[in-house]
């Protein structure tokens, strides 16, 4: 009898430390993707060294595929190898590669995140931006959709009105944006980011630095 | 007890030795895929590849594994690989991912104006633009090669053919009327608005076995799925005032959209050639609505109603006076209603239709009464299938039932037809430089009393990375115009036969593309009056006529576009058909 618990004590305790360990394993690695995607130029970040940390985060999620966050993050990096790309059609192939990742993010998540909304959002920002002529109405009509969704799950969400903010700042004057414009949004935005706290240390936790770049920029 | 240790320790991934897997990944020419993301599934063991397409990383996994393989625009890949030993010379291949760029479209004959794909030659928005088009959908065509400026009938003219032989189709529904009705020397608009189209289509031949009853060519519109603005607006010009209104929730949608219009005021700062008595007035409503029950399904509804009044005297040196006097009263309605689904991600796809139209014309010519009616209720399923690697199939079947009325002076002959047709299509992709569409359609009409069956082929092949060249062929035919039906009950139908061979470039926002045609007429209807030629629109045939008419229309013509060198420059297209009917 006393071997039979003994025994049962240790499988529990075996199997807690191999689920522990996964999710260890997990945690670092997506806090060490993470970090190198935080430590990348945001004004010029390097391509190669951007596909690395995609691909990166592609890995993590195809091993973990009960999680939304690595393919949150994975749709994340390409959407800025899609804004950084040179040409339509590259850019065009990371926006796409973007869009199924998020919507795999979906898929697992369950219900409606805001977080992944607003990755959805910012997704067709930039999609709008590589083509704005011809695209400007099919996407500006999307992003509007995402960010609605987005405020309706969560509106705390700082990243919602930094989107909101940065849509204005770099639509041009004549038609309706600017940095004049821009700027109660971000200040919006930066009131948000200051009750913001993340749920862990791997859940999305971007867009503050850019939006006090960008007001700092409208108080010139 | 110590047992447990050692299971524990066993189990630990230190107690095994690392592993390399180096190896190579190229696209299927062998060109090296830098940045490419090469991992062992299941693991967190993987890398990204070199500039030259290199990779090499550790693992602890063992036995087997699965190597998998992605690349941004190309398909990914599974391979099992053994991991007793290190793995070294790997190589995996890459296929790219079928998209517009690298897949072959079938294009023999067909214009587009989309948003969506990016291979169309035009945007939507070219063809409200289109200079001298006047913000008409038709008027707009008139500019491609191979379709026609006739500046004194309704009608589209492509490649010799008549007006008649250009169908005009909305959401798959034939439009009865699709054009104001026409008077001798006077252009005609289109009815319809062309900010209510997302897609068009226009062929001038060789189109698909979806369509029928017309030898020439047919211009396909798909409406908006959604109003783009909610709330009131105004327009107003010179021509025409009109109001519109949109109203839109989440999964439906209204438009209305009123209009009067009244030449008068345009006619007196542009001097006419016609004598007017009554300047051309029309007036015209239509409403929309649109429901999204699920995800993928519409439903659209769209009634519209119009009506227009004039009154001329035309030139007629036949006439003592030199002149004849004209007055034309119209009065059209069009009702449709669609609704389409897709179900499994979209693998197969439903396109069902219903409509009524109704057209009343009361003319009175010099002094003689016309007039003419007609009345046209047509139901439409296609089914599609999305089967693996893109290739499809479509079936399908319409019928329509059609009815006449034409007076003269008090006298009036009446028609009914009933027109069934069935069809089935499929586009295969060979490779993805070579695709084919093979389409078979099948007619029944109850006042020829006969059937037809007609065979449409289209080929494309990818002749460069912007390039490509399509063939097509096929047999069309098309009832004779109603009003040789009234007195001869014996014709049969008219048929052309069309052979198209088409080359395009399209590269940097420029577009070249060239095509040669043939087109073959046989059994036209031909009437013997032993007169001259009256191009009278209205007049109703007296002649015999039989099935005896032949003809052929061949020809290049070419189309260029540059949107890049300078900007808001236009595409300019040359013609050149010589062509004999009889």
């Amino acid at each position: 009898m006393m071997k039979k618990t003994m025994f049962t004590i240790f499988a529990f305790a075996f199997s807690v430390c191999v689920v522990l360990a996964q999710n260890e394993k997990y945690s670092q690695a997506m806090t060490a993707s993470i970090q190198a995607l935080n430590g990348l130029d945001k004004t010029k970040p390097d391509p190669k060294a951007l596909q690395d940390i995609a691909n990166q985060f592609e890995r993590i999620a195809a091993a973990e595929p009960k999680e939304w966050l690595p393919k949150y993050y994975a749709g994340y990096s390409n959407v800025i190898l899609g804004f950084i790309g040179t040409g339509l059609d590259e850019k065009d192939k990371y926006l796409e590669k973007a869009s199924a990742l998020l919507k795999d993010a979906e898929a697992i998540a369950g219900k409606p995140n805001d977080e992944i909304l607003v990755m959805q959002a910012f997704q067709s920002q930039i999609h709008l931006a590589a083509d704005a002529t011809n695209r400007w109405e099919a996407d500006g009509a999307k992003f509007v959709e995402y960010v609605a969704s987005a405020k309706k799950v969560n509106a705390e969400n700082p990243r919602i009105y930094y989107l909101e903010a940065s849509s204005a700042f770099f639509t041009p004057e004549e038609f309706g944006g600017g940095k004049k414009a821009a700027k109660p949004l971000l200040e919006k935005a930066s009131q948000k980011f200051a009750a913001f706290k993340p749920e862990t240390n791997i859940h999305p936790d971007w867009g503050k630095s850019e939006t006090e770049w960008m007001l700092a920029q409208t108080n010139q | 007890m110590k047992f447990f240790i050692y299971l524990l320790l066993s189990i630990s991934p230190l107690a095994h030795a690392q592993k390399t897997v180096s190896g190579k990944i190229t696209d299927k020419k062998g060109h090296a895929l830098p940045g490419a993301n090469v991992f062992l599934k299941g693991t967190y063991d993987g890398t990204t590849s070199d500039a030259n397409g290199i990779f090499s990383f550790q693992t602890f996994e063992k036995d087997t594994a699965t190597l998998a393989a992605t690349y941004v625009g190309y398909e990914a890949t599974e391979q099992k690989i053994g991991l007793k030993d290190n793995v070294n010379d790997i190589s995996v291949k890459l296929e790219e991912l079928a998209k517009e760029l690298n897949t072959v479209v079938i294009t023999a004959g067909a214009f587009e104006a989309s948003d969506e794909k990016r291979m169309a030659m035009l945007k939507p928005l070219d063809i409200v633009t289109t200079a001298g088009a006047a913000a008409d959908i038709t008027g707009a065509m008139q500019f491609l090669p191979g379709a026609q400026r006739v500046g004194e009938q309704e009608g589209l003219f492509v490649r010799g053919g008549s007006g008649q032989e250009t169908k005009v189709v909305i959401d798959g529904m034939i439009v009865q009327n699709s054009f104001f009705s026409s008077l001798p020397d006077v252009q005609s608009r289109g009815r319809f608005n062309p900010f209510m189209f997302k897609g068009t289509s226009f062929s001038t031949g060789g189109y698909s076995a979806q369509y029928g009853q017309a030898l020439s060519s047919v211009l396909l519109l798909n409406t908006t799925d959604k109003v783009s603005n909610n709330g009131l607006g105004i327009s107003l010009n010179l021509a025409n005032a009109g109001l519109n209104y949109d109203y839109a929730t989440k999964n439906q949608s209204i438009s209305a959209v009123a209009y009067y219009g009244n030449l008068k005021p345009l006619f007196a700062l542009v001097k006419q050639n016609v004598e007017w008595l009554h300047e051309p007035e029309f007036k015209g409503s239509s409403l929309t609505y649109r429901l999204r029950p699920r995800k993928n399904g519409v439903l659209k509804v769209y009634g519209m109603y119009s009506d227009s009044d004039l009154s001329m005297n035309s030139r007629d040196p036949a006439s003592e006076s030199g002149k004849t006097k004209l007055d034309l009263q119209n009065k059209n309605s069009f009702v449709t209603s669609t609704y389409t689904d897709s179900w499994k991600d979209g693998r197969w796809s439903l396109n069902s239709g219903f409509s009524y139209s109704r057209n009343n014309d009361n003319t009175t010519l010099a002094g003689f009464n016309f007039n003419r009616f007609d009345e046209r209720t047509q139901a439409r399923i296609v089914l599609s299938r999305l089967l693996s690697g893109n290739n499809t199939i479509l079936f399908g079947a319409e019928a329509h039932a059609i009815r006449l009325k034409n007076g003269f002076d008090g006298k009036f002959y009446d028609l009914k037809d009933r027109y069934t047709a069935a069809f089935i299509e499929s586009e295969i992709y060979i490779t993805r430089e070579l695709a084919g569409r093979i389409g078979l359609r099948t007619e029944y009409s109850s006042i020829l009393k006969d059937v037809n069956l007609a065979p449409r082929l289209s080929f494309a092949y990818k002749t460069g990375k912007y390039s490509q060249i399509s063939l097509a062929a096929g047999q069309f035919y098309q009832n004779p115009d109603y009003k040789y039906l009234y007195t001869n009950k014996n014709l049969g139908y008219e048929r052309a036969d069309h052979l198209i061979l088409n080359y395009q470039i399209i590269k940097n926002q420029r577009t070249f593309r060239a095509e040669a045609f043939y087109k073959n007429y046989a059994q036209l209807v031909r009437e013997f009056t032993g007169q001259k030629y009256d191009a009278d629109p209205y007049r109703f045939p007296w002649g015999e006529t039989n099935n005896a008419g032949k003809g052929y229309a061949r020809g290049f013509d070419f189309f260029w576009r540059d949107q890049k060198t300078i900007k808001n420059f236009d595409y300019w297209s040359y013609s050149t058909r010589p062509s004999t009917t009889s």
